[in-house]
């Protein structure tokens, strides 16, 4: 039986072909979830607390509700505790007052001598001051007693108008003095607290991780950003082109990266010396081998794929390849290593900041904060847990991030 | 072209003469210390053909028959170890780097496996364009439309869709439509097929040929066309050349071999093509062993340790291809009892 | 052929991949028999579901992938009931499978004697290591394996050599059915020609039952004795060699016979070219699965699928063309009108 004669017709694009682009992005992204099961959690998970992270890291001040290098509470606080709300006390007749009331240079102020209700108070005045009307001033005059009982005797007597004092400290002792009373408490409205405690300064422990944010990510996108331009195009020219430039620098890349990598940050970094640029090259020149291996072994394997060869069949150049055929080839894999790479630098960053290296003392930096709450580990437990939980958690997020896209990125779809 | 660099234009597009390709055996260190003198393959050992502007000359074979290496030293994208190899009347061994690069746009490769000669990276349109892009930069507002126009001919329809899809997207017998276009978008004079339908679906292979036939006749193109199916072959090649372990065995008109294999090899190797008829089944025996070692080709006549009717001198002279009948050339020294 | 015939019945079998885009049915319902002795060819093109076919009957089939549906009986039992232990014996010594490129499928780091006796001790392990050694001797002279090649490792004989090692794998537990799956495409013309003699000596010799997966159908023609042609995961025609090449029914086995190559001289001058493309089998066309390439398609093609049904003793179509339906016959019908 002979075949009916078939008109050679150009080929009707297949249905499902046309469906496949009119799919858009989101649901395909939703069907790889699907398919890739696991990894797709990982990957949507660490994105979304990335985008977080770098947003904190743009607009710290949204987050933060102190300055981090300033000393806004008393020292060692623990985390979520209130600080202590001073209290004035008065005499009963004089009713309900306030600081204000008794603020002016006639009256006379007592606390206990040395206590903490004498900082807070000088503190309250200085607010004052600053928020007050022109020509107002606040200055009452401040008595010092040694003890409690003479200051609320002080009080009960008349010789002063009104007691700061802290009230764990003042305990049952107004029962004896029928004639006092807690007026209020030093402050109009509670301060805002400290969410994760204060340091030895006094510095808001949470402001400071909050502006640490900043500088971790600017430190370690930088030094990953400046490792990929040197690294990749070395790779790229070492593989492509081979022969002794290859041998050269495969051994220069080599000896880089059989040094242990914070030891080889630290030497740079003491050859540098200080500043956030030369910390950024140290870190830098660390990852720089990396990039060198994992391009130049994917350009060798490239190089001998079929469409390079038929490129140079086409009479392309030499440099084209190397640009259309082989860099986006490579890329790829790159990617990820990027990711990581970002993670990692931030953890050596903080430990070179841990070890002294680099920034001022002062910077909000999660490693600066590691190395001074080192000596308070038992003491004030919350000093190196907030800096060290968010280094190991950025991290994590970026090596997280960066492993589970290579996983769905490097087997390349197939359409059947 | 300077003057000198050109024989007289010949009246064939390809000419090539005793060529010879050998390729050192890799060696592990401890052979390299100590072996004396170095080992080649002898992928193809003295081969000689002439192709005319327009004919389509096939080159089968099966492995180790240095099909495909000849026609990479053909259109240069491998050096010849020797003899000579002449395009359009120009020795290639005498052109600089550039101006090979800058000859490639008169010959063209379609290679065997589309998928692996498409950049994944690149659209369709993209890759079909590259040639033109390399070579003539300067009439870079038309690539596209003549992009579009060529995908338009090689039936990639319709083009637009097609131009920005990528590689995996599309199936295997488009794909190769696209290697073809890519091939033909600088109107090439030769182009070299390296089993171009090798890897396509049977139902698509006839199309394919098909295509390949009509576009030599439209452009007026030159195939040098491998196989290593002589079937296929019958389809689009006017000479055929049969290649046994780096040398020619037989070359002529495709029709005359095929009617009368003269060199035993080509009898062996047509007996044992399936015929697609259950009525026709081979009955001819196959030769013993099988291909030898190209490191240490067999001495004088290649294919004497298997072939039924060798002779005693067929082991000691190597054969020479002679002229048989008209446009019939046979390395065997008793071709014409086969007549 | 009468009952006493049949090695391997397939009932209904079904496989189902899971993929990105949804599940896929690379074979659906697909029933025949497998004789004994028989040499049966499977071809089709790629994506046609043979190869899944060959593994499905060893119940080799990894995920996603799995058998969602049908029977296997084999000499009476269905394996399709066996547990991990009864189909670890059923494979190697009641079915075995040759595959494509053999130097993937041999032990790289056994030589080639060892195979055999690993593969005689594992399913009969109380044979001696000598008796094993010598079957194994035996059985590879028998397939043009010369006594000082046996002690080779793979990667030092050739393709055609390494296929039939895997020839005498599947025939040293006297298997009943060997599986070929695309055996000889890897091969030069000449190394098929010799080991598709070989396939035919074993079967006359030892009465095996070969299924030969491929999608060169001139081999088909040298070699089986009976065709089954597959497309888009269906059976669409099986018969005897003669009547399917001489006679084809269903137009895909009508075009693809057409566009075969012929090295025969004024034979076939031709090729027919089919159009289109196979389809993708998440979204199977509706009906009939070829009907978008068929040039006899009738309404009634798009709407439903045809039976695999009987057409001429011995012969099977799955075509409108050769079976009724009661809306064929109202669409005509009204198409006349």
């Amino acid at each position: 039986m002979e075949p009916e004669k078939n008109s050679s017709k150009t080929e009707k694009v297949p249905d499902w072909m046309l469906d496949l682009d009119r799919v858009g992005f989101v649901r395909r992204l939703f069907i790889a979830r699907k398919w890739y099961g696991g990894d797709w959690w990982f990957v949507a998970i660490s994105g979304l607390l990335l985008i977080f992270i770098i947003l904190v890291g743009i607009f710290p001040q949204w987050f933060a509700p102190y300055d981090p290098r300033a000393e806004v509470g008393p020292s060692l606080l623990e985390p979520g505790k209130a600080p202590s709300e001073y209290v004035l006390v008065s005499q009963v007749e004089r009713g309900e007052i306030t600081l204000v009331d008794i603020a002016d240079k006639t009256n006379n102020i007592g606390f206990i001598v040395g206590s903490p209700a004498s900082q807070a108070l000088r503190e309250v005045l200085i607010e004052l001051n600053d928020n007050a009307p022109e020509g107002v001033r606040y200055q009452p005059r401040q008595r010092r007693y040694d003890t409690l009982e003479e200051s609320l005797a002080a009080l009960d007597n008349g010789e002063i108008d009104g007691f700061v004092v802290d009230p764990d400290v003042l305990e049952d002792s107004l029962d004896v003095y029928p004639n006092l009373q807690v007026a209020g408490t030093l402050r109009e409205e509670g301060s805002k607290g400290f969410f994760m405690g204060t340091n030895q300064i006094g510095q808001d422990v949470f402001s400071r991780i909050i502006w640490g944010t900043r500088i971790a990510l600017i430190v370690g996108i930088s030094s990953a950003l400046v490792s990929f331009i040197v690294g990749v195009p070395l790779g790229l020219f070492s593989g492509f082109i081979g022969g002794p430039l290859d041998r050269v620098l495969t051994l220069l890349m080599d000896s880089l990266y059989s040094f242990p990598g914070l030891i080889l940050a630290i030497s740079i970094a003491a050859v540098l010396g200080p500043g956030i640029g030369n910390i950024i090259v140290s870190i830098a020149v660390l990852y720089v081998p990396t990039y060198f291996r994992i391009v130049r072994g994917q350009t060798l394997q490239v190089k001998e794929e079929l469409y390079v060869e038929a490129a140079r069949s086409l009479g392309t150049t030499w440099f084209t390849i190397l640009r259309k055929y082989i860099f986006p080839n490579v890329i790829p894999s790159v990617v990820i290593i990027f990711s990581v790479n970002v993670g990692d630098a931030i953890l050596t960053e903080a430990g070179l900041s841990f070890l002294g290296f680099g920034l001022p003392p002062d910077t909000p930096d999660w490693g600066i904060d590691l190395a001074r709450g080192q000596d308070y580990l038992r003491r004030a437990w919350w000093l190196i847990t907030y800096p060290g939980l968010m280094v190991s958690m950025v991290t994590l997020a970026f090596s997280m991030l960066g492993e589970s896209l290579s996983e769905i990125l490097n087997p390349r779809l197939t359409e059947r | 072209m300077s003057a000198t660099k050109e024989n007289k234009s010949s009246e064939y597009l390809v000419e090539v003469k005793d060529m010879k390709k050998w390729f050192p055996v890799q060696k592990n260190f401890i052979d390299q210390v100590f072996a004396r003198e170095l080992e080649y393959v002898h992928a193809v050992d003295g081969v000689s053909f002439k192709i005319r502007k327009g004919e389509v000359l096939g080159l089968a074979g099966e492995s180790g028959s240095g099909k495909t290496t000849i026609g990479r030293v053909t259109i240069g994208l491998e050096p010849k170890t020797s003899g000579d190899v002449y395009f359009d009347g120009i020795d290639l061994s005498t052109l600089s780097r550039e101006e090979l690069r800058k000859l490639r746009r008169r010959m063209q490769v379609i290679f065997q496996d589309p998928l692996a000669s498409l950049n994944p990276r690149m659209s369709l349109g993209e890759s079909i364009m590259q040639g033109l892009k390399i070579h003539y930069p300067e009439t870079a507002p038309q690539h596209r439309d003549i992009a579009i126009e060529t995908m338009e001919k090689v039936g990639l329809s319709p083009a637009r869709f097609y131009f920005n899809k990528y590689p995996h997207q599309i199936s295997g017998g488009q794909r190769q439509r696209v290697v073809i276009a890519r091939a033909l978008i600088t109107k090439p004079d030769l182009v070299l097929a390296d089993e171009p339908i090798a890897m396509a679906d049977v139902s698509v292979r006839a199309l394919l040929l098909d295509l390949m036939v009509q576009l030599k006749e439209e452009y007026n193109l030159t195939y040098l066309f491998i196989t290593h199916d002589l079937a296929t072959a019958k389809y689009i090649c006017d000479n055929i050349a049969v290649l046994y372990l780096g040398k020619i065995a037989e070359i002529g008109n495709l029709r005359d071999v095929y009617s009368a294999p003269l060199h035993p090899y080509t009898q062996a190797l047509m007996a044992a093509v399936p015929v697609p008829n259950p009525h026709d089944r081979r009955t001819t025996p196959m030769p013993e062993g099988e291909i030898p070692n190209p490191i240490h080709p067999p001495s004088g006549c290649r294919f004497h340790p298997r072939c039924p009717f060798a002779k005693p001198d067929c082991s000691k002279v190597e054969p020479e291809l002679r002229e048989i009948m008209p446009n019939h050339f046979v390395a065997c020294h008793y071709a014409e009892d086969f007549k | 052929m009468n009952e006493n015939d049949i090695l391997m019945q397939i009932k209904e079998l079904s496989v189902t991949y899971e993929t990105r885009l949804g599940p896929v049915s690379a074979v659906d319902r697909i029933s025949f028999d497998i004789y004994k002795g028989e040499i049966l060819g499977l071809v089709g093109e790629s994506g046609c579901g043979k190869s899944t076919m060959g593994k499905a009957l060893m119940r080799m089939i990894q995920p996603p992938g799995y058998i969602s549906n049908g029977q296997l009986i084999f000499e009476g039992e269905d394996i399709m009931t066996y547990d991990e232990k009864q189909m670890r014996d059923f494979r190697g010594r009641k079915v075995s499978m040759i595959f494509q490129d053999p130097m993937t499928s041999l032990n790289p780091v056994q030589r080639v004697d060892q195979h055999i006796v690993e593969a005689i001790q594992m399913h009969e392990p109380k044979t001696k290591v000598e008796q094993a050694l010598e079957r194994a001797k035996i059985l590879l002279q028998k397939l043009g394996i010369m006594e000082n090649r046996m002690t080779s490792y793979p990667h030092q004989l050739s393709g055609g050599m390494r296929q039939r090692v895997m020839v005498g794998l599947g025939l040293v537990l006297n298997a009943n059915l060997i599986i070929a799956d695309e055996a000889t495409t890897s091969l030069d013309v000449i190394v098929e020609a010799k080991l598709a003699d070989q396939l035919k000596e074993i079967r006359d010799e030892f009465g095996v039952s070969l299924l030969v997966i491929t999608h060169n159908i001139a081999l088909v023609a040298e070699l089986a004795d009976r065709v089954a042609v597959m497309y888009a995961g269906h059976i669409v025609e099986l018969g005897s060699v003669e009547a399917i090449f001489d006679n084809p029914m269903h137009p895909y086995t009508i075009g693809l016979l057409h566009s075969v190559p012929t090295i025969k001289l004024n034979e076939r001058e031709e090729l027919y070219k089919m159009g289109g493309e196979p389809p993708n089998l998440t979204h199977p066309p509706s009906g009939c699965r070829f009907h978008p390439r068929c040039p006899k398609a009738m309404p009634i093609c798009t709407t439903h699928e045809p039976d695999f049904l009987m057409a001429e003793p011995d012969r099977f179509v799955k075509c409108w063309l050769y079976q009724d339906h009661p809306e064929k016959e109202s669409q005509s019908t009204e198409v006349s009108k």
